[in-house]
């Protein structure tokens, strides 16, 4: 299957990223040569076989006590320190509903 | 005395003897690096006052008879994804150009503990995305063996930094190859513990199943020095995965692999010496060194590993997957690159995503955003763990039958700038390194010397079960002990470059 310009707007709205139309082109041309690369993988009888997610397999999900544990705890100055636009004690942002109250 | 020629070992020793102070040392290494970087752009930032006070510090702790770490007045350079309290960590990325560590990650916390020097932060290619370090947004670093090829990636900058004598140590993190190709290509050591080793608390993450982080150095002794002091304290509470390790690899050093009596056995696997992408002085290099471990006394062993050639498409489904995931965090709001004048925080991400993330970067993304996309996702993601499961199993049953795996590092030596301009096909030169990462297991690449046509550095790579990494280091001493009776190649000698040798 290969994507179309119209396939892969689609994708570069979901992944949040601003392409504009000049660079839609060759994005459509590398995701088709990178899905060839990956096509080698349907090669092989994989039926019955169980995935593996994570190189540990005995991995158990791990329960912290439910503790303040203050050498991870960050202060509100930290916390803010690298952001771009801040108000008072908050990160600041634009409407996240939109001026018409429809956007995403 | 030269102290740029000591190896970590070696300057720690120094150190504790009083031979020499820790504030010698650290000046005299920044002197060095200030002389080499014009040439070499090895670092994204130094940072002298830590350097400075650090060094103050030990020498105190030694004039008052205090106990001293094992990297005690070691300088020590970090990849710039690792944060490091004092610095900033920007993953060579425009995303993160202003980004100030705000804690230390627990790999730098250890070394910091063992007594280091921290001198700076190295370049990379942007989050990790790349085997040349070119796609970082700020510089590009040199090869010290030839200042026109690549260092390698994408933890170019500390294999770079260590192969020109500017720090002993680094650190480096491997995905899918990004510590042994250009440990390779620099002629420098480079480990890729197995997963689970070292702790990724702090490590800006790229592939969250595959990442892990090891040391660059000369010598494979230093490489053991820096492991002692990254699994030192046991399993870290801050990451998940970590697991207790026990720091025993300098120990293990002291009893050589090639004096044992026991049947010593390395797998070779002759359909990768069959690639095309492998050329005639990397093929060389490995026969003369299956060949000096044949005459040593070592077993050598023909496997197949039926389905490692799959191991690249598998990652290329997995690393961008996960890449897509993890840098979803990346939304210009509590920090990164923001766009100004947006409308609404949609249109603010998007564009502040499209601007601060490189062209690979954004390849990669949406590479993994197709993946994981509906549909996709069932024809590819599932399927490429399933081929994981497969891979592992083969390597598996192959360490039933041998210790340990030779094959190359790297198909090729460094390349030249500008002569690898497709994406796709730069991912086809990680085919030795990824089914490593793919597995959790441990991989080590070592020099054995330089090509005979292009006179540039090239590695073997070992391969070892997980959690046999000491195992892999006794067997990297022994390829270290054996490297100038390796024939087919010239000797390794040392980097010279722009007169500064």
């Amino acid at each position: 299957m290969r994507l179309t310009k119209d396939d892969v707007k689609g994708i570069a709205d979901y992944a949040r990223i601003a392409l504009d139309e000049s660079s839609l082109d060759a994005m459509t041309e590398y995701m088709n040569s990178a899905i060839d690369l990956l096509d080698e993988i349907k090669q092989f009888d994989i039926e019955g076989v169980e995935p593996t997610f994570h190189p540990i397999g005995s991995l158990v999900n791990v329960m912290g006590d439910d503790v303040e544990i203050d050498t991870r705890a960050l202060s509100l100055d930290e916390a803010l320190h690298n952001a771009a636009s801040t108000h008072e004690r908050s990160f600041r942002v634009p409407s996240i509903l939109g001026d018409d109250g429809g956007d995403r | 005395m030269e102290l740029e020629k000591l190896s970590a070992t070696e300057l720690t020793a120094r150190f504790s003897a009083k031979e020499i102070s820790a504030k010698e040392i650290a000046e005299a290494t920044l002197t060095n690096i200030a002389t080499k970087e014009p040439q070499v752009d090895a670092f994204l930032e130094l940072s002298h006052e830590l350097a400075c006070a650090r060094a103050k510090e030990l020498d105190e702790a030694l004039a008052k008879g205090e106990e001293l770490g094992p990297l005690a007045a070691v300088p020590m350079a970090y990849k710039d994804n690792m944060h490091l309290v004092g610095t900033r960590t920007t993953c060579a990325s425009k995303m993160l150009g202003n980004y100030d560590s705000l804690f230390n990650a627990s790999c730098v916390e250890r070394t910091l503990q063992a007594g280091a020097i921290p001198v700076g932060k190295t370049n990379m290619d942007e989050f990790a995305f790349g085997s040349s370090t070119e796609s970082s947004a700020f510089k590009t670093t040199k090869n010290p063996w030839d200042l026109s090829r690549v260092p390698g990636g994408s933890s170019g900058g500390s294999a770079a930094a260590v192969a020109a004598k500017e720090v002993p140590l680094a650190l480096g993190s491997d995905t899918g190859g990004s510590i042994r190709q250009p440990a390779s290509f620099c002629g420098v050591v480079g480990l890729k513990p197995s997963y689970g080793v070292v702790s990724r608390y702090g490590v800006v993450a790229f592939g969250s199943s595959l990442d892990q982080v090891g040391p660059f150095a000369r010598t494979v002794e230093d490489v053991a020095l820096a492991m002692d002091a990254l699994v030192a304290g046991g399993r870290d509470a801050f990451d998940s995965t970590s697991q207790a390790v026990v720091p025993n690899f300098r120990e293990a050093l002291l009893h050589p692999i090639l004096e044992e009596a026991r049947p010593r056995r390395v797998g070779i696997i002759p359909e990768l010496l069959q690639q095309e992408a492998l050329t005639s002085e990397v093929k060389a290099a490995l026969i003369g060194t299956m060949e000096a471990l044949e005459a040593a006394g070592c077993e050598l062993h023909e496997l197949s590993l039926e389905h490692m050639k799959a191991a690249i498409s598998a990652y290329y489904v997995i690393a961008p997957a996960e890449a897509f995931s993890n840098l979803a965090r990346f939304d210009g709001v509590r920090y990164g690159y923001q766009v100004a004048g947006a409308k609404t925080l949609a249109e603010q991400s998007a564009k502040s995503r499209a601007l601060g993330f490189g062209e690979e970067a954004i390849r990669r993304q949406m590479l993994g955003a197709y993946i994981l996309s509906s549909g996709v996702y069932d024809e590819l993601y599932v399927p490429a763990q399933k081929v994981r499961t497969l891979i592992t199993e083969d390597y598996t049953k192959a360490f039933e039958q041998v210790d340990v795996i030779l094959m190359p590092s790297a198909p090729t030596v460094a390349w030249k700038f500008g002569t690898m301009d497709d994406p796709t096909a730069m991912y086809a030169s990680d085919l030795f390194t990824i089914s490593n990462n793919i597995c959790g297991n441990c991989g080590i690449s070592v020099p054995v010397g330089l090509g005979k046509d292009s006179h540039m550095p090239i590695g073997v790579q070992l391969q070892g079960p997980a959690f046999k990494d000491a195992e892999l280091l006794r067997w990297s001493a022994a390829i270290e002990t054996l490297r100038c009776e390796i024939a087919g190649i010239d000797p390794l000698g040392e980097p010279s470059f722009g007169g500064v040798a």
